[in-house]
């Protein structure tokens, strides 16, 4: 058990660094040399053995992982890090879950990776971290103890920064250490809370229902209160809530597009678990309840939600726009925690795993047309149905999927979200709240149809897509991971028993 | 005989310091065999000390009744004293290197080796005048060092040095004759020496002079509003700013606030009072201050230097919560700090060493070229920004664990000042290292071609400080049981 547990973390890593390693060494070699730049590119392609050497690892560490995942409630201790505390994982429901979306994605990602990284370069730098990212995120869902949370929170931000500035640009590096400055921002607005958290905490283990200590906390409501605000706003900006959203919109455009995928729709999550963590397994969800923290965050969250959509309304770059979808999305997922419900739970969990697929769905698509055509913007993917249909044809299931239409899996995450919201009797956000989501699914539909219209009916115009090669020549990488991600959009949503019953449960246990 | 060796280890270097214009050299690697030596004897000596603490003090000699010049090691003066022999003689082989491209080298190491001396001096004084007495020494020994290039910036530096220096040793020195004629001996004693009775009404005058004194003392720290000496004495030689001004003489202004804070005025008097509260606003403040001008700088050395301001102001910090915890938190700082700063000083040393480079535009790139030296920096970068797994995570967290135990509003304010300055400290230092990995795609100049790596002499100090950073990280629960061992009873 314990080994499983070690393994899943220690495998990505390991591999991870070993690869980081060997591309470092040979960069160094060629940067010691006097003509370098022609060189460097060269070295740091791949090959056939890099790809089998990373698909044994990734999939050796998903195998890891799954087995830790659901062969019983294993935990384990590592080490002494402070006097108190301790490097603990533990793996409960919300990391099952959690653990097993990642490990969907990761390699479809990967497989999505080989062709399209082969033409970007710098492949083994790229594998490297997207091995240590996985990594770093077993050991984040994993976590059993809020110290070890903020360790592996900081660890995936600063793995996964050299994702974002991957090509190395002028533009790249800016967004990168915008990505980074903001996300720093957030972990230590968390580190305040968590210092305040345990004085008052009876335990830093995560424990359904909290561990709050009320006797302790008594006469120091106002700044427990505080210390909790401060934490979902720190985490928040993992999650691209509002105020310090605006990191997303540039770091996730940039990066390579399987990175963006990846960063958009597993990495924001880090935010979500974050949260889920603080809120339930922390403080409890009783200390919360009624109180302007409460009401802010839901404040914050729809405004997020709207002002999201608008924004990816008005964008006419293809991945910004997705971007602003994230940050519209992902605060689906934070209001409906906000209530507090066990519906609003529920449709928060689905939404999870219904943003992680549709949205690394969707950056996958506009990393086709990227990678084939170098169309980033909307306006030049005009008439692309007729080279691509298959690939638009995903597009435009995903889409429907984002704006809630059954038989999607979208739809049912949001029909408990709004239920949740409409059962939950707070004032005025009990029907804000479904209001604003149903106008944000309006906004959704005018961001993202339009493309597929226009793609698959240019109309008059001419465009020069027309002199352009042969139909649809996908490479099957892409093709496939499309394909699997096309199908974990629909499946649940046309059987969604199993998982309607995983995840209540999970909320029930949640909300104790 | 232990007693013996407490006087001894003061006395060797600055002795032998003294001794070295006379010695006929007939290389420099004579010289530098004999410096090392010393320096390495002394600190064996020390460490001897260190795992047996003599119990007895030695009294070198007595002016008048309780006056006198003594010597003693407590838990406290063991801290400062073992880092002090930790870091100097790493610290002297990476001058060899450094100092190759400096003139007047003798000099140099002449005061060099007299400082080891007197800031051991101030570690294992037991009382306040013998502090006093090596704390102005140090003000004095250090000079010479700042003005080392002669240059007319350095000319100016020296005198700003000079008059900050003996302006708050003047401010200490007031209150030092407060704890004279109210205290009930001159001696450190956790808890305080100043008598009840004495004092009676006069507990206003008593917080007055515990503020002069505080800021007196802070002079050493570099705390706002005394803070301007510190990035223009970064005209200094590299190992100069870099252990003096870094560790060893700032240090010993946060040694010597710890001593009156617990030591002379007592905790118990001070805690809850108006005065607490106005050098806590300080320190604060200077902790976002100094970041703050960290990142608008743009030298390398002066934005170390500002960045020092800020985590010395931490150890402040820690020490105004007027609590054990505090005192725990603020010594491990003070240890842990010394390791993080001096490492990325020495990286930014080796790198204008090879390259002649000073402000953080121009190493755009230079990551790839020195690998060992900026993968360093940016180790330490990692450690004061508060990661976790590096030893500025434990000390923060100690501080903010104290400040979160005081109840104190103004406490409150201190960790979100932490957790700013974090940021900020973030910012300024990921900047060098990311700029020095990924520099934009630049074209690079011909001067850049025969850039390497430095040699042993540098890279050696620098890996110590790199395991030792991951061994307090990982394993802070012995060092941290010892620390809170030793501000028992404050």
């Amino acid at each position: 058990m314990q080994v499983l547990m070690l393994g899943s973390i220690g495998l990505p890593v390991t591999s991870g660094v070993v690869l980081l390693a060997f591309s470092l060494s040979q960069r160094l070699k060629a940067a010691g040399r006097v003509e370098r730049t022609e060189e460097e590119g060269k070295l740091q392609e791949g090959g056939a053995w890099l790809y089998a050497y990373v698909f044994i690892a990734l999939i050796c560490s998903v195998g890891f992982s799954m087995a830790a995942a659901w062969w019983g409630n294993g935990s384990v201790t590592v080490f002494q890090l402070l006097d108190t505390i301790s490097i603990y994982f533990h793996v409960d429901e919300t990391g099952r879950l959690f653990m097993t979306i990642i490990s969907i994605i990761w390699p479809v990602v990967g497989i999505y990776s080989v062709p399209y990284m082969r033409r970007e370069g710098g492949e083994k730098r790229y594998y490297a971290f997207f091995l240590l990212a996985y990594g770093m995120l077993t050991g984040f869902v994993y976590a059993g103890n809020l110290i070890t949370m903020y360790l592996f929170y900081e660890l995936i931000t600063l793995v996964s920064m050299p994702l974002v500035l991957h090509n190395g640009t002028r533009e790249a590096v800016r967004a990168g250490r915008k990505y980074l400055f903001y996300s720093l921002c957030g972990a230590y607005c968390g580190l305040f809370g968590i210092f305040f958290l345990y004085r008052y905490c009876g335990s830093m283990n995560f424990t359904p229902g909290g561990t709050l200590e009320y006797a302790m906390v008594s006469g120091h409501e106002d700044i427990v209160l505080l210390a909790v605000f401060v934490m979902l706003l720190g985490f928040g900006v993992k999650a691209g809530m509002l105020p310090l959203h605006a990191w997303l919109p540039t770091a996730h455009p940039v990066a390579p597009s399987p990175a963006s995928a990846a960063l958009s729709s597993v990495i924001v999550k880090a935010g979500v678990i974050a949260i889920i963590r603080v809120i339930f397994y922390v403080v409890g969800r009783e200390f919360l309840q009624g109180t302007w923290v409460q009401y802010t965050w839901m404040t914050l969250a729809l405004l997020t939600v709207f002002m999201g959509s608008m924004l990816a309304y008005r964008e006419q770059g293809f991945k910004k726009r997705l971007a602003y979808s994230t940050v519209s999305q992902v605060s689906y997922i934070l209001f409906g925690l906000s209530l507090m419900t066990s519906d609003a739970l529920s449709g928060a969990l689905l939404h999870v795993i219904a943003h992680g697929f549709i949205k690394c769905g969707l950056f996958l698509t506009a990393g086709v047309f990227l990678h084939y055509y170098g169309y980033g913007r909307v306006e030049q993917l005009r008439g692309i149905g007729k080279k691509m249909p298959l690939v638009l044809g995903c597009f435009t299931l995903f889409s429907l999927g984002l704006i809630g239409i059954p038989p999607t899996l979208g739809f049912l995450s949001k029909w408990y979200l709004a239920q949740g919201a409409l059962q939950s009797q707070i004032p005025v956000f009990s029907w804000l709240g479904p209001m604003i989501l149903l106008i944000s699914a309006f906004l959704t539909a005018g961001y993202l149809l339009p493309v597929t219209i226009n793609g698959f009916f240019p109309g008059e115009e001419t465009s020069d897509l027309e002199h352009t090669g042969q139909k649809d020549k996908t490479d099957w990488g892409m093709g496939i991971s499309l394909l699997l991600l096309a199908v974990f959009t629909l499946l649940p949503g046309i059987f969604p028993k199993p998982l309607l019953q995983f995840v209540s449960e999970a909320a029930t246990i949640i909300l104790k | 005989m232990k007693e013996i060796i407490m006087l001894l280890v003061v006395i060797l270097p600055v002795f032998s310091g003294i001794l070295m214009p006379m010695l006929p050299f007939r290389t420099r690697r004579q010289m530098l065999f004999y410096l090392e030596a010393v320096v390495c004897i002394n600190s064996v000596l020390v460490l001897m000390l260190l795992f047996g603490l003599p119990k007895g003090s030695l009294t070198l000699f007595r002016f008048t009744g309780n006056l006198s010049v003594t010597f003693r090691m407590d838990g406290l003066g063991a801290l400062f004293a073992g880092m002090a022999a930790i870091l100097w003689p790493l610290a002297m082989l990476y001058s060899f290197e450094y100092m190759k491209h400096e003139d007047n080298e003798g000099s140099f190491f002449l005061f060099y080796l007299i400082t080891y001396g007197v800031t051991l001096g101030v570690a294992l004084s037991e009382n306040i005048l013998t502090m006093y007495f090596f704390f102005e020494m140090l003000s004095l020994v250090t000079l010479p060092l700042v003005l080392h290039t002669r240059t007319r910036e350095a000319v100016l530096a020296a005198r700003t040095y000079l008059y900050y220096m003996l302006g708050g040793a003047a401010f200490a020195f007031i209150g030092m004759v407060f704890i004279l004629v109210y205290g009930t001996t001159s001696s450190f004693v956790p808890g305080g020496v100043l008598d009840a009775a004495k004092i009676g009404e006069k507990s206003l005058m008593l917080l007055l002079i515990y503020v002069l004194c505080f800021c007196g003392f802070s002079v050493k720290t570099a705390m706002w509003p005394f803070s301007a000496w510190l990035p223009k004495a970064g005209v200094a030689p590299t190992p100069v700013t870099a252990l003096l001004h870094a560790v060893a003489v700032v240090n010993t202004g946060a040694f010597a606030v710890m001593r009156v804070t617990y030591f002379s005025f007592g905790s118990g008097l001070l805690r809850g009072t108006w005065a607490q509260k106005l050098v806590m606003a300080l320190v604060i403040f200077t902790i976002v201050y100094g970041c703050s001008r960290a990142v608008k700088e743009t030298h390398l050395k002066r934005r170390l230097a500002w960045s020092t301001i800020s985590n010395l102001s931490y150890m402040l910090f820690g020490v105004v919560l007027m609590t054990p915890l505090g005192l725990t938190g603020a010594m491990a700082h003070m240890l842990f700090h010394s390791f993080m700063k001096i490492c990325s000083f020495f990286c930014v040393g080796a790198v204008i060493c090879e390259t002649d480079r000073h402000y953080v535009h121009e190493i755009n790139g230079l990551g790839w070229k020195m690998p060992k030296v900026f993968g360093c920096f940016a180790i330490s970068a990692l450690a004061l920004m508060g990661v976790p797994g590096l030893c500025g995570f434990v000390s923060k967290w100690n501080l903010a664990k104290a400040a979160v135990a005081s109840e104190m509003p103004m406490a409150y304010a201190g960790v979100a000042a932490l957790m700013i300055s974090a940021l900020l400290t973030a910012i300024y230092m990921m900047d060098i290292v990311i700029r020095a990995f990924s520099p934009g795609k630049v074209s690079h100049s011909e001067g850049e071609r025969n850039v390497r790596d430095s040699n042993w002499k540098m890279l050696l100090p620098l890996g110590i400080f790199v395991v030792i950073m991951f061994y307090f990280g990982l394993c802070s629960g012995p060092i941290i049981k010892l620390l809170t061992s030793f501000s028992n009873g404050c």
